[in-house]
């Protein structure tokens, strides 16, 4: 089973190689959480229109990585950050970055869904309202382009104005991702997207990032190392703050360089 | 063995505590509605109160009730959500905002009397406003306030943490997630803790006898002009609320009914005291049933 997708990963990322270039090249990064230095020292470059899957036992800094990249650790008390993250060629770690206008560059989703206790329709234009549109008819289409984009439209066009909480939870993680495409962003990040959801859920995501990488540069953080085999192009193996591989995902699956990723990949610890 | 008893024991007395709880409001609402529901009466709720004669009603003392309440309830909501928003979403844990925070706590077991006196002092004689609706609508802010600040912060507490993130990564500003996500997902118990604490505000006399006054002007119901003294809407006549005038009533009436009156005047109070609690449960559950759509 495994196999085959690798083997399919081989070809899509042989396609990739020719037109992939870097959207966000990390340098040095080093983050702390006041002296606890939980990330240390990460250099890589993020390629454009991939799946980047970071991996790694639970503490070795994936998502604190993850939501340095648009600046959600800013939010945790105590935390912060030295080194670069270039977006094109501008340093996202400054103080004068808009953090504001890098989240709708860099949207992300969350490990447990979390739609907003309103109608589907006032998740999805929520963020559109605050960038001031206003045209009714520009909502609609952008709402209904974003749910058909995750995949959801079928399943909510008749009930658009019902809350969001009513929807099952495979359905909220949709909504989410809809919801974070409607500012039309260049990077998606997503935070273990499917660890809170049933298996036909989860692979109901996993084909959508499959779709969506084709427009969108896509990094996951997860802990399920099939998944990471099935839909990423670039897989990167974190390890106690380090990132101790970086790599072709199918290349890191069938012959890891380091010892410590052989045995994380095989199940020998994490 | 030994465990299970233990069990039974402490169950029992968790029972026995309920019991005994449940027990004393039945028996307290029953006495006051048995001797007080046979006063009320389409008259006594519509007639002035009459000073010694038999037969007066509560008309104006009812409505100088709902008066201040709605004055209250001006003045304390928005000051009471804004300082509730920014304890809970702005302020960092430091020294400054947790003696704020004191400050809320204390203010909010001042014994209401001293509220009252305070309301005295400041309102009534520094201020000139005499007693006056104004002065006890002022005093009565003093005391809700705190209750309306805890409410608030509480509420948005509840919140949970991956709404404000989710907002925030939708490259939403602070503000505006606070406006538009989680004030509203907060909004039944920021509702449901206002409505009840109205129902305080509607019993509380003590604060209002030094602020609102004992006595209340001839009031002419067909005149709404808020600046005449005759006017009901006067902010700046004194005011005697429904709970004032059953303690004045009982200490110093004259009128051969003194008991009827004060026993319907308590059945009023506490009916209304009731709606308030009734239709803050009925609220809030309508709108969490349509936030989260099982309706």
């Amino acid at each position: 089973m495994n196999q085959v997708y690798i083997k399919q990963n081989v070809e899509e990322s042989h396609q990739n190689m020719k037109k992939a270039s870097p959207v966000l090249e990390v340098k040095d990064l080093n983050i702390y959480y006041g002296d606890h230095h939980a990330v240390k020292h990460i250099n890589m470059p993020i390629e454009e229109k991939s799946i980047t899957a970071l991996i790694g036992p639970s503490g070795c800094g994936k998502s604190t990585f993850l939501r340095t990249i648009n600046r959600m650790n800013d939010l945790i008390h105590g935390a912060r950050s030295e080194g670069e993250i270039l977006y094109g060629g501008i340093n996202l770690l400054t103080s004068k970055v808009d953090v504001v206008q890098l989240r709708k560059e860099i949207g992300m989703v969350f490990q447990r869904p979390n739609p907003f206790p309103k109608s589907i329709y006032e998740n999805l234009v929520l963020s559109l309202k605050f960038s001031g549109i206003r045209d009714k008819k520009k909502l609609k289409d952008i709402a209904e382009d974003c749910l058909r984009k995750a995949a959801l439209w079928d399943e909510v066009k008749d009930r658009l104005d019902k809350s969001a909480l009513s929807l099952s939870g495979g359905q909220q993680q949709r909504l989410c991702i809809a919801r974070a495409l409607a500012l039309k962003p260049k990077v998606l990040l997503l935070d273990e997207p499917s660890s809170a959801l049933d298996p036909v859920s989860s692979s109901k995501i996993e084909e959508l990032l499959l779709k969506l990488k084709e427009e969108y540069t896509i990094v996951i953080v997860t802990h399920n190392m099939q998944q990471a085999a099935r839909i990423a192009d670039k897989t990167a193996f974190f390890y106690q703050g380090e990132l101790v591989e970086y790599g072709d995902t199918s290349q890191m699956f069938s012959h890891p360089a380091e010892k410590r990723t052989e045995d994380y990949i095989s199940g020998r610890f994490g | 063995m030994t465990s299970k008893i233990t069990n039974r024991i402490a169950l029992s007395v968790i029972v026995l505590c309920a019991l005994v709880m449940t027990a004393t409001l039945a028996a307290l609402l029953g006495y006051i509605l048995y001797h007080g529901l046979s006063a009320i009466s389409l008259s006594f709720l519509t007639k002035d109160s009459s000073s010694f004669q038999a037969g007066g009603g509560i008309k104006n003392q009812l409505w100088n009730s709902f008066y201040i309440l709605f004055a209250t309830m001006l003045f304390t909501v928005p000051l009471g959500l804004c300082g509730g928003i920014y304890l809970s979403e702005y302020a960092k844990p430091n020294k400054l905002t947790h003696f704020i925070r004191s400050c809320v706590e204390v203010l909010a077991s001042l014994p209401s009397i001293v509220v009252g006196m305070f309301g005295l002092l400041i309102f009534v004689n520094y201020f000139g406003w005499q007693y006056s609706i104004l002065s006890g609508a002022l005093a009565l802010t003093v005391f809700n306030l705190p209750v309306i600040v805890r409410v608030t912060e509480d509420a948005l507490q509840s919140v949970p943490r991956e709404l404000r993130e989710g907002g925030l990564a939708l490259g939403v500003t602070q503000w505006h997630t606070i406006k538009t996500i989680v004030v509203p997902a907060a909004f039944p118990g920021i509702l449901t803790g206002i409505i009840l604490s109205a129902g305080r505000v509607f019993g509380e006399s003590a604060a209002l006898l030094f602020t609102a006054g004992l006595s209340t002007p001839n009031l002419d119901f067909s005149n709404w002009n808020p600046m005449s003294m005759t006017s009901p809407l006067n902010p700046f006549r004194s005011a005697e609320t429904l709970s004032v005038h059953i303690w004045q009533v009982n200490t110093a009436g004259i009128t051969p009914d003194i008991q009827t009156i004060a026993n319907g005047s308590s059945a009023v109070l506490v009916l209304c005291v009731l709606g308030f609690n009734l239709f803050a449960r009925i609220v809030g559950k309508f709108i969490d049933r349509k936030l989260t759509g099982k309706a």
